[in-house]
């Protein structure tokens, strides 16, 4: 489903990703581990559209995606939930969305309901400001927003950072449930979470995809990982 | 001094709607617009053409003049902000005092340099206990609060409000949404050259029209929005009548001084209260 | 375009010696240069002309010092030209005729109120900082335009004629133009010097990224404070030499529209490189006063000129010339990986 050949990524003249090739299949929950500035969540953003890459290709679904920009491959059912945990503080969780529903033409009660079906609790919450959320009821609202319409593929970039232990559980549940309902692909530090949870690891370093692993049966634990970290 | 206290709320509502559009366009693209007040000066041209060559009456003169800027705003907007997004300011600065100075070269040309008196189109008073308050600039206070309140409801209520607030706060985020936020931002934009063209029509009979008053109500304008907060509406709304006050209690006792007071207290603003932009 | 703002904006900077064309370092040469092409524009233009512009460019590179190498822009300049010009007129007024004390006396009234109103002012980035330049630019003009109008005589100026000594007559053209010239010559080897040195470089590093500075131990408020003051300096001493060539100061001198005329400068002719002030300012100055004899809508030219160096020719003259330098000479680096 997601395809990328020899991606190459820059700052300026300073080169983030080299040669970087990933396939992900349709269904598969896909973890990206690495180093802090192994250049994760560059890959992240350069295939949501907010970086151009300055060579290689980004194939969706068979077709060309590089270059486009988010707003494009929103409508293409990729969605992205960013490290920093921003929601629309200003707005009420309602509100939030309400714009998330806005481009997807999606209907509020269902947009709604998405959100509610993975946790109940935010139910209380639908009209409290954003910005007054805990860290973990962020994400959630994050994850719910992008589970507004007609989801395909998901990136996440760290979902449990910052997190505490407990709401970290909640959030594996959440990504539990959504397993085989849609396409994701996550960056993540927590290893017993990638552990759990994924179909396909890759390991990135210093830009480089230092190992990729199809089959979960390739590593036998988590230390093996570990030492990439 | 009641007549002072009025004369400020006068002032203040003028600036007030002057200042919107600078403010937002500062809080949504980050760009400091030099350029803000050409419409301000067009529309009044454009009003004093219609109402002293034509001899419209002055309302309807008011009123086309401020749909005409609009597409002269979405022209400026389109060609000239839209590739200022994510430049240093600098560059910003410089290249809308550009699109000023040809703005303000193109009205001497067409319209020549003197200026123009343009009287009081209402000329009646309101008594008011024992004031008698001229009703015309009782209108633009008016005008001004209508517009505060009608701003709050567009910005809290309707969507295309909504994704401006939150556009503002995380500008990716409402991309990342599947939202054209830049076609948005052009819709502020246009709203605000408006508002600063419905402020000039406004102020043009008590005030002197001439090419360079554009330039010269700007650097108010600019305190009006360093004091109040860049983006932040309910603050200009607050410190563009603070600083009417003060100009017009400074030009009671000294009027020279009104408009220095007021580059005084923006100054004093921004020791204390710098913006790291 | 895309390829400007990320050669501006790249992370990689390159050594001090290698950034520019080598000419030789102490300057010699290049002050040579310099005094040979103005005296070679001079039977072009007149004399007194050719003083004018030699002030502005002086004026030019104090701002050049300020935006360029410390990346501050100020709207604002103008008041420490003003305050050099009046301190020194004043000074030939009421105290002593000697024209080079005036001339110390404006330098050091434009540092003083550098030195106080920087210590406030320099705490400020972008727009912050260039407004509150600009504000205080406003406030200078209105106080001598209206409260000291008994020392300053408000709008009308006044006449400063300074005193002979020895040969040193302003009165007289060849003189002023000579005199100007090594003035001119004189701040240009100064900073030329000044921004070659480790001062320099670390002023450079502030406009790049002061926090990082910071984390290397050093007191960058100090540093910027110190530039400031140069700067408005260098300022007051155009300012001064303004005063003594006309003979006569009124508020213009402090005018805030006149800033203007100093960011254009510095732009066309490339900002961050003591020349492109030079050429920049030359340019400028013969634009504004040469152009509007043949185009009457000449200000429009201007903004139309300012759009397209904005969006197209970013780097201005000499920096177009570097960046070429830079190509021929390390012609792998560009095509290198970084890191």
């Amino acid at each position: 489903m997601l395809e990328i050949r020899n991606l190459d990524v820059a700052y300026g003249y300073a080169k983030v990703l080299h040669d970087v090739s990933i396939d992900i299949e349709k269904g598969q929950m896909a973890f990206f581990i690495g180093r802090n500035g192994a250049g994760k969540t560059t890959l992240l953003k350069t295939i949501i559209g907010l970086l151009k890459p300055q060579k290689g290709s980004i194939a969706y679904q068979g077709k060309e995606i590089s270059g486009l920009s988010p707003e494009e491959l929103y409508r293409q059912g990729l969605r992205y939930v960013a490290q920093e945990k921003k929601v629309f503080g200003n707005l009420t969780v309602q509100e939030n969305i309400e714009i998330a529903a806005f481009a997807s033409g999606a209907p509020m009660d269902i947009s709604i309901d998405r959100l509610t079906s993975i946790y109940p609790k935010i139910k209380n919450f639908l009209k409290t400001k954003a910005g007054q959320l805990s860290g973990g009821q962020r994400q959630i609202l994050l994850v719910g927003r992008a589970l507004v319409g007609d989801p395909k593929l998901l990136l996440i970039d760290e979902p449990t950072q910052g997190l505490a232990a407990i709401v970290i559980e909640e959030i594996v549940n959440i990504l539990t449930g959504l397993k085989d309902r849609v396409s994701a692909v996550i960056v993540e530090q927590n290893l017993a979470m990638v552990n759990l949870l994924a179909d396909r690891i890759y390991i990135l370093k210093e830009g480089k995809v230092a190992r990729e692993i199809i089959n979960k049966s390739e590593i036998s634990d988590t230390k093996e990982l570990e030492e990439y970290l | 001094m009641p007549y002072t206290i009025f004369y400020g709320l006068t002032i203040g509502a003028i600036l007030y709607f002057i200042s919107i559009g600078l403010s937002l366009t500062f809080g949504t693209m980050r760009v400091i617009n030099f350029a803000h007040t050409i419409t301000y000066t067009i529309g009044v041209y454009i009003l004093i053409t219609l109402v002293i060559f034509f001899k419209w009456p002055f309302l309807l003169g008011a009123v086309l003049a401020i749909l005409a800027i609009i597409p002269i705003g979405y022209v400026i907007e389109r060609f000239i902000i839209r590739r200022l997004y994510g430049e240093s300011l600098d560059y910003t600065f410089i290249a809308t005092f550009a699109v000023a100075l040809i703005g303000v070269d193109a009205i001497k040309w067409i319209w020549g340099p003197r200026p123009y008196p343009l009287s009081d189109p209402i000329a009646k008073y309101l008594m008011f206990w024992d004031l008698s308050l001229p009703i015309y600039r009782v209108i633009i206070v008016a005008t001004a609060i209508l517009l505060f309140f009608a701003l709050n409801i567009f910005f809290k209520k309707t969507i295309v409000g909504k994704i401006v607030v939150a556009a503002l706060e995380d500008k990716d985020g409402v991309r990342c949404l599947g939202i054209n936020v830049d076609k948005y931002f052009s819709i502020v934009f246009i709203i605000g050259s408006a508002l600063a063209a419905l402020g000039g029509v406004l102020y043009a009979p008590i005030s002197s029209i001439h090419p360079y008053m554009g330039l010269a109500i700007l650097l108010l304008c600019f305190a009006v929005v360093i004091v109040g907060g860049m983006g932040n509406l309910k603050g200009t709304f607050l410190s563009a009548f603070a600083l009417g006050m003060v100009m017009a209690l400074t030009a009671r006792y000294w009027p020279q001084g009104a408009e220095t007071m007021v580059f005084i207290v923006m100054a004093i603003v921004l020791i204390f209260r710098p913006i790291d932009i | 375009m895309d390829e400007d703002k990320a050669y501006s904006n790249k992370l990689i900077e390159l050594p001090a010696e290698l950034r520019n064309p080598p000419i030789k370092e102490h300057g010699a040469i290049e002050v040579l240069a310099i005094a040979a092409f103005f005296l070679l524009i001079t039977p072009l233009l007149a004399v007194h002309r050719v003083t004018d512009f030699m002030i502005f460019c002086i004026f030019a590179m104090s701002f050049d010092l300020l935006y360029g190498y410390m990346g501050r822009l100020s709207f604002g300049q103008m008041l420490y030209l003003g305050t050099g010009a009046y301190c020194c007129g004043l000074f030939i007024k009421y105290i002593s005729g000697n024209p080079l004390l005036a001339i110390l006396v404006g330098i050091s009234c434009a540092g003083l109120l550098a030195m106080l109103l920087g210590f406030i002012v320099v705490r400020a980035t972008g727009a912050c900082f260039a407004l509150i330049n600009l504000a205080f630019n406003h406030i200078g003009f209105f106080l001598v335009l209206s409260p000291l109008r008994k020392i300053t005589r408000g709008e009308d100026g006044f006449g400063v004629i300074a005193s002979k000594l020895g040969f040193l007559n302003f009165g007289s053209r060849p003189i002023m133009f000579g005199f100007t010239l090594l003035c001119l010559l004189l701040v240009y080897y100064f900073l030329r010097r000044l921004t070659s040195s480790p001062y320099g470089i670390l002023i450079r590093s502030i406009k790049e990224d002061e926090t990082r500075v910071r984390f290397l131990g050093y007191n960058t408020f100090l540093y910027k404070w110190l530039t400031f003051v140069l700067a408005g300096s260098i300022a007051g001493f155009a300012g001064s030499l303004t005063a003594l060539n006309y003979n006569y100061v009124n508020p213009n001198a402090m005018d805030v529209h006149s800033n203007v005329g100093v960011v254009f400068a510095c732009l066309i002719g490339g900002a961050g490189h003591l020349y492109g002030a030079l050429v920049g300012g030359v340019v400028y100055m013969v634009i504004s006063n040469f152009l509007p004899i043949y185009i009457y809508r000449w200000e429009m030219f201007l903004g139309f000129s300012l759009l397209i160096i904005v969006f197209r020719f970013r780097m201005g003259v000499w920096g177009y010339i570097q960046r070429f330098w830079e190509y021929k000479l390390i012609p792998r680096f560009m095509k290198k990986e970084a890191i």
